[in-house]
């Protein structure tokens, strides 16, 4: 089934092309690869499924009701199911993990409910459970400022996670880790999949190749080739645009 | 995933109580009973007589001060909305209690004088003479139609609340929902104070112009109770409201709810990615605070014994954020520090408390030096004590990991 479909959408910045008649689309479950080269509008991408930019023209159909996403507010669309880890780990430093975690937690968003919410024990487990799971049971009471990059990055996977989304866009997740936190990642990304949509833009071949997925191939803000990694990577244009013409 | 029960982790579940968790709060009520408690023993109307009641009176006005700057904390050091106007809140509550004060006084006074008159008076002619006698001043005799509720106290209560309540949510719901941020909103904040100032400085906007209201340290109902009393039950009435304020304060930041506000201080965009929609928490927040802030004015002002528009110009709200910066943002005992020091110190200085000092050919005197000091005490706070007065505080108390 098709959770998200892109269609025709393009976006002008100051007259440069960031995407140019773009059409994607994301089944569910399913896991997708997204890669190209600098400015090829991977980022761009994600921006306009979660309402950070707005499209100049062309639809991003979400979900059974096929809503259109474009006219929706920021916060609607996460409230919607689609969770976003961005390319420099962006948590509240200033609070500690258990704090990251649980405002992250799938329960009411409004002032009022968020005003008298309690903990229950199911959401506490559920924030261990999390903690466990991206390694920082041992910090939930730290602040999230203290922990290392790598940690940061995980601590976003967990934020992510908690969301409880049914898209996950996950904007190069491997950055700063090292070997053993990459196929940990992999593994995390893989299971997710299992039961959601995730999308992964991410430069590092290895990893796309471990996560063994379907690979689009974005290049001048549309998509150039689609298919397996190794369908993608004997594409002529494929390597042109890598490699130089 | 498999659940450890043996982490360290759930062993620190939070599910304490608030008190258990906040212990700033208990200290806060307890020195603030103990203050009430001294003030009042020492007070001329209820004890020893060793304070003044102008002293009295001074100190009531403080805490509203006090009141007012918990609430700048949690819209500016907790949300993050630099607010350059809930002076004007304050302010509008002081008018909405001065009103009902000025006019019930003005009521009882001209009743007593035309019940020795032959005849007795008509209900019309009473309000007729109260009105000229209110409105004399800015050359009018007739009643303005926002004066329509000034003879009811419940009345005027309700809008000590919803005045300011209703002036932030409108205001805020317009520059929230376009994203106004940053310095943007500050400009507009005091804009918007400057703005109504402006207004009340003009005669038949309804509010007396420039001379304000006065005469409010007069209580309709206790006018036989003398001021030395009257001034104790304001302070007393003035320390309940800030206990009260700073309860609900830190309940209101102690919670989740007070994650996502610091969360909106620190990172907006990414709050709306969580799903939150920020500018309903921002609006709730100003509004919230817009109406303490009219509670805060409508206790200062009886005491203050007069109000006018040059007390909502900009720079008031200014001050208050200097009292926030100095006495610590982020922290609601550090607010209140502030405010106190500030404003206490402020008039020992000015009041011909200070000492001037002669260095040479300058001669310091601190009517005229005040402001210098306290531009250079906001600077130097900036700069090497980022998190003020309060952060001292974190000295003595070791923070557990």
């Amino acid at each position: 089934m098709t959770l998200l479909e892109v269609s025709g959408v393009s976006v002008t910045f100051d007259g440069f092309r960031a995407i140019n008649n773009l059409s994607i689309a994301i089944g569910e479950p399913e896991l997708r690869a997204v890669i190209g080269p600098n400015g090829a509008g991977k980022t761009t991408f994600m921006d306009i499924v979660t309402g950070k930019t707005r499209p100049d023209t062309g639809r991003v159909l979400w979900g059974e009701m096929s809503t259109d996403l474009v006219k929706l507010s920021e916060s609607q669309i996460a409230k919607a199911g689609i969770g976003r880890k961005f390319q420099k780990p962006t948590v509240f430093e200033d609070q500690t993990v258990r704090a990251n975690l649980s405002m992250a937690l799938k329960n009411k968003r409004g002032p009022f409910a968020v005003l008298s919410w309690k903990a229950t024990p199911t959401d506490h487990a559920w924030i261990v459970e999390l903690a466990e799971e991206v390694g920082l049971a041992d910090r939930l009471d730290h602040r999230a400022g203290d922990l290392s990059h790598g940690q940061k990055q995980w601590l976003e996977i967990g934020m992510l996670l908690a969301q409880d989304p049914r898209l996950l866009l996950v904007d190069e997740p491997a950055a700063g880790m090292t070997p053993a936190e990459r196929e940990h990642t992999t593994d995390l990304l893989k299971r997710a999949a299992q039961t959601r949509a995730v999308v992964v833009i991410e430069h590092d071949m290895d990893f796309i190749r471990r996560l063994d997925c379907r690979v689009t191939v974005l290049h001048e803000g549309s998509v150039l080739a689609e298919g397996s990694l190794d369908h993608v990577t004997k594409n002529q244009q494929v390597i042109d645009v890598y490699l130089g013409r | 995933m498999t659940m450890d029960t043996t982490a360290p982790a759930q062993a620190a579940t939070p599910n304490r109580s608030f008190l258990r968790d906040n212990p700033s709060v208990l200290w806060f009520m307890g020195l603030l009973g103990l203050f009430t408690v001294i003030v009042t023993i020492l007070s001329e109307g209820m004890g020893a007589g060793v304070m003044s009641t102008n002293m009295v009176k001074i100190l009531g006005m403080t805490l509203c001060l006090c009141l007012i700057a918990i609430a700048m904390d949690v819209v500016w050091g907790y949300c993050g909305i630099l607010s350059l106007g809930h002076f004007a809140f304050f302010g509008l509550g002081g008018y909405a209690i001065g009103m009902w004060l000025m006019y019930a006084r003005t009521e009882i006074v001209i009743r007593d004088n035309l019940a020795q008159g032959a005849i007795p008076a008509t209900e019309t002619e009473v309000a007729e003479a109260v009105a000229s006698q209110i409105f004399g001043v800015v050359g009018s005799s007739d009643l303005p139609l926002i004066w329509t509720f000034a003879g009811s106290l419940p009345a005027q209560l309700a809008l000590v609340v919803l005045v300011p309540g209703l002036l932030a949510l409108v205001f805020g719901w317009l520059a929230f929902r376009s994203r106004v941020t940053g310095v943007y909103l500050s400009i507009l904040t005091q804009a918007m104070t400057l703005a109504l100032s402006l207004y009340l400085f003009q005669n038949d906007t309804g509010l007396r112009g420039n001379n304000g209201l006065s005469g409010l340290q007069n209580i309709p109902g206790a006018l036989d109770v003398p001021q030395a009393v009257i001034s104790v039950w304001f302070f007393w009435a003035s320390a309940l409201a800030l206990g009260l304020g700073y309860l609900l304060f830190a309940w209101v930041v102690s919670g989740k709810f007070g994650s996502v506000i610091r969360a909106i201080r620190d990172n907006e965009a990414r709050v709306r990615f969580l799903g939150y929609n920020v500018e309903s928490y921002k609006l709730f927040v100003f509004t919230i605070t817009a109406v303490v802030a009219g509670i805060a004015g409508a206790l200062y002002y009886p005491q203050a014994g007069i109000i006018n528009p040059a007390q909502i110009a900009p720079i008031a709200s200014i001050y208050l954020a200097v009292w926030v910066a100095i006495g610590g943002r982020g922290r609601l005992y550090g607010a209140v520090i502030g405010a106190a020091f500030v404003s206490l110190l402020s008039s020992w200085l000015t009041g011909g408390g200070a000492p001037n000092i002669a260095l040479g050919p300058v001669r310091i005197i601190w009517t005229d030096w005040w402001l210098v000091l306290l531009g250079l005490g906001f600077v130097a706070v900036t700069l090497f004590f980022p998190k003020g007065i309060g952060g001292l505080f974190d000295y003595l108390v070791r923070k557990q990991p």
